[in-house]
């Protein structure tokens, strides 16, 4: 049985520029709830509580979107991602907590997972569902991404979940993480595509071919960078192996929706994000990387490829403007 | 000023207080009297020895006999054990510089003291002053230098980024205290209510430097003055932090904000050099244990008189 997880409204947030609204989130949630999915994900596109201007200004905020996403969703689950650096557990969990979310997402660089403890601690304690998620998990060897997964089970998480946060990923790595993950942690395995190769979907297939039981997806794939696996491409694939699989239909209508009202935003795998992908650099970093290429008269490949050579990490946003001005001086 | 040197205690001998000893001892206007541990086999206690005449091993109860010939301490501890440090340290009337987030003491950011009246040296000798964290050091000068020069300060904003090696497991384990310290340090700098601060980890290897970028949202600013007063300010930071610079020089980022980061190298006392988040505070302790003995030694001769 696989858990479909939509994070149109957190990860396509990205792809939006952060200007999500309440009534496009109500207007969603009202079809997710009938769709089969199993949580829906809402929130800024770096989680809560991290609307700033390093990453990007929310148009809306966190409470007035959970609010509006609670209304709507009463089978399915509701979800946010919180990074610790950016959320506190006073100022965003709490009160997110308060707003009803039912699942709690604590996500991390994958090798900085002790920053996340007090987090994952406090919502054990108040028993509610918490994972956790290893942030551009191919940023580590297999060996550590093991033990890294391990300190979250040990702080109390009920699932791991790998984000290939900067697409790098080709089928037959999600096959290695993902086994390496079931064989050596006791809790449920996650995984969550991004399409920057464009092979999103056979990633979210591989996951599921080897037991990953949380695939994370997003209509019309609308997310950070080249966007995710689009949900109703994987729903339509698993369909062939699974007579229990949701029906496409609700899929559909969502997907159709996202495409006539943002068709501005919808990602599509480019060269750029394929160079940035194979570089292992954070797609989120995709529309600085465009306005200051413009503003310094940089190609983007050049500063993707810097980029990838001092390995940014997510939240590093204001590096690209001195690497801009390193390069010109270059 | 006295010639006579200022006579310290460091309390803690951990990767800070060894850092901070070594550098108190390469500093002529100190003499370090103490430096006091919990255990003996702690390397810091073992690198010192022969070099600071008094190396306790049994914790502060140990430093009671030496009380009288100590100015003030350093506590590069705990949190949870400052209080402690700070009462037995106000019973003995010393002034105490703290090191560790408890945010007991007086917020101090040492290139303001003279700029405004939130960041002003005690007058008495007795005084706790708190060195905030990596972040408000490093964007102290920065938010000053934007906000004074600009009108209607709407929302101010600290990011920074440090190598994962330089974030010792209570750093890691206090991230969201590290954000309210360093938040309330912005919100009483500005009287601004809208901070928000941001901490980032990068494993890459070698480390990277830290860099911290200050965001401001006003009503109105004065590009030119702000750019002017930020070298100007950077420059004096420099004289305590040789490995501050201003990377990206403050820029309209977009409709009423501006921008500017600012990158801390470390002086590699005994900490690596990537360690410019932890370089920057115990700089800045000694800066503060400076200006203090010389504004106190002042009012108390200004009382004399």
């Amino acid at each position: 049985m696989i858990s479909f997880y939509d994070v149109t409204l957190r990860d396509g947030n990205h792809a939006m520029r952060h200007s999500l609204t309440p009534e496009f989130v109500r207007e969603y949630c009202q079809i997710a709830e009938l769709s089969g999915v199993w949580a829906v994900e809402v929130g800024h596109g770096n989680g809560i509580g991290a609307s700033s201007f390093l990453v990007g200004k929310a148009k809306s905020d966190d409470r007035s979107l959970l609010t509006a996403a609670r209304d709507n969703l009463k089978k399915v689950k509701l979800a946010i991602h919180a990074i610790p650096g950016f959320a506190t557990v006073k100022r965003d969990i709490i009160p997110a907590i308060k707003a009803g979310v039912d699942i709690f997402r604590i996500g991390t660089h994958v090798t900085e997972v002790s920053t996340a403890q007090k987090h994952i601690e406090y919502l054990s304690g108040e028993d509610k569902t918490v994972h956790g998620v290893l942030m551009m998990s191919h940023a580590i060897d297999l060996k550590g991404l093991v033990s890294q997964a391990k300190l979250l089970v040990d702080y109390g998480a009920s699932a791991v979940v790998l984000m290939d946060s900067a697409g790098n990923y080709v089928p037959k790595d999600v096959a290695l993480r993902v086994n390496a993950l079931k064989k050596e942690i006791g809790v449920q395995v996650g995984f969550h595509a991004h399409n920057n190769l464009g092979v999103g979907v056979s990633n979210a297939i591989s996951a599921i071919e080897n037991d990953a039981t949380i695939i994370d997806g997003s209509s019309m794939g609308l997310g950070a960078g080249a966007g995710n696996a689009s949900l109703e491409s994987i729903i339509v694939n698993y369909r062939r192996t699974d007579s229990t699989a949701p029906s496409l239909d609700k899929f559909l209508e969502m997907s159709y929706l996202v495409e006539t009202r943002f068709p501005e935003y919808l990602p599509r795998t480019t060269s750029s994000s394929i160079q940035s992908g194979d570089a292992g650099v954070f797609s989120g970093f995709a529309p600085q990387v465009r306005q200051i290429a413009t503003e310094f008269g940089l190609s983007q490949e050049d500063l993707w490829q810097e980029m990838g050579k001092r390995r940014l990490v997510a939240g590093q946003e204001s590096m690209i403007r001195e690497i801009a001005q390193d390069l010109m001086n270059l | 000023m006295s010639n006579a040197k200022i006579k310290v205690a460091v309390i803690g001998t951990g990767n800070i207080g060894t850092d901070l000893c070594e550098r108190l001892l390469k500093d002529s206007k100190f003499e370090v009297k103490a430096f006091v541990g919990r255990r003996p086999t702690s390397s810091g206690l073992m690198r010192m020895r022969g070099r600071v005449p008094n190396l306790l091993e049994a914790g502060v109860e140990a430093l009671e006999s030496l009380w009288h010939e100590i100015d003030g301490v350093f506590d590069a501890t705990s949190a949870s054990a400052h209080p402690q440090h700070w009462s037995i340290a106000q019973r003995h009337k010393k002034w105490i510089i703290d090191l560790t987030p408890s945010r007991i003491g007086k917020p101090l950011v040492p290139v303001l003291i003279d700029k405004t009246p939130k960041m002003r040296i005690s007058m008495d000798h007795v005084a706790n002053y708190s060195m905030v964290t990596c972040g408000g050091q490093s964007s102290a000068a920065i938010i000053y230098a934007i906000t004074k020069n600009a009108k209607l300060v709407e929302e101010v904003e600290i990011s920074s980024s440090i190598a994962s090696l330089s974030a010792g497991p209570a750093t890691r384990e206090n991230i969201d205290e590290y954000i309210d310290s360093t938040e309330n340090m912005a919100m009483l700098l500005t009287g601004c209510s809208a901070v928000k601060s941001i901490l980032v980890l990068n494993p890459v290897d070698p480390p990277v430097m830290m860099r911290t970028t200050v965001h401001v949202r006003a009503a109105n600013f004065n590009l030119a003055r702000i750019i002017h007063e930020s070298r100007d300010l950077v420059a004096k930071v420099k004289n305590y932090v040789p490995g501050y610079d201003l990377v990206v020089e403050p820029y309209v980022a977009g409709s009423g904000q501006i921008s500017a980061t600012v990158k801390v190298l470390g002086s590699g006392y005994y900490l690596p050099q990537y360690s410019g988040n932890l370089d920057i505070i115990n700089a800045a302790a000694v800066e503060t244990a400076k200006q203090h003995v010389h504004f106190s030694h002042l009012s108390r001769e200004r009382i004399a008189t």
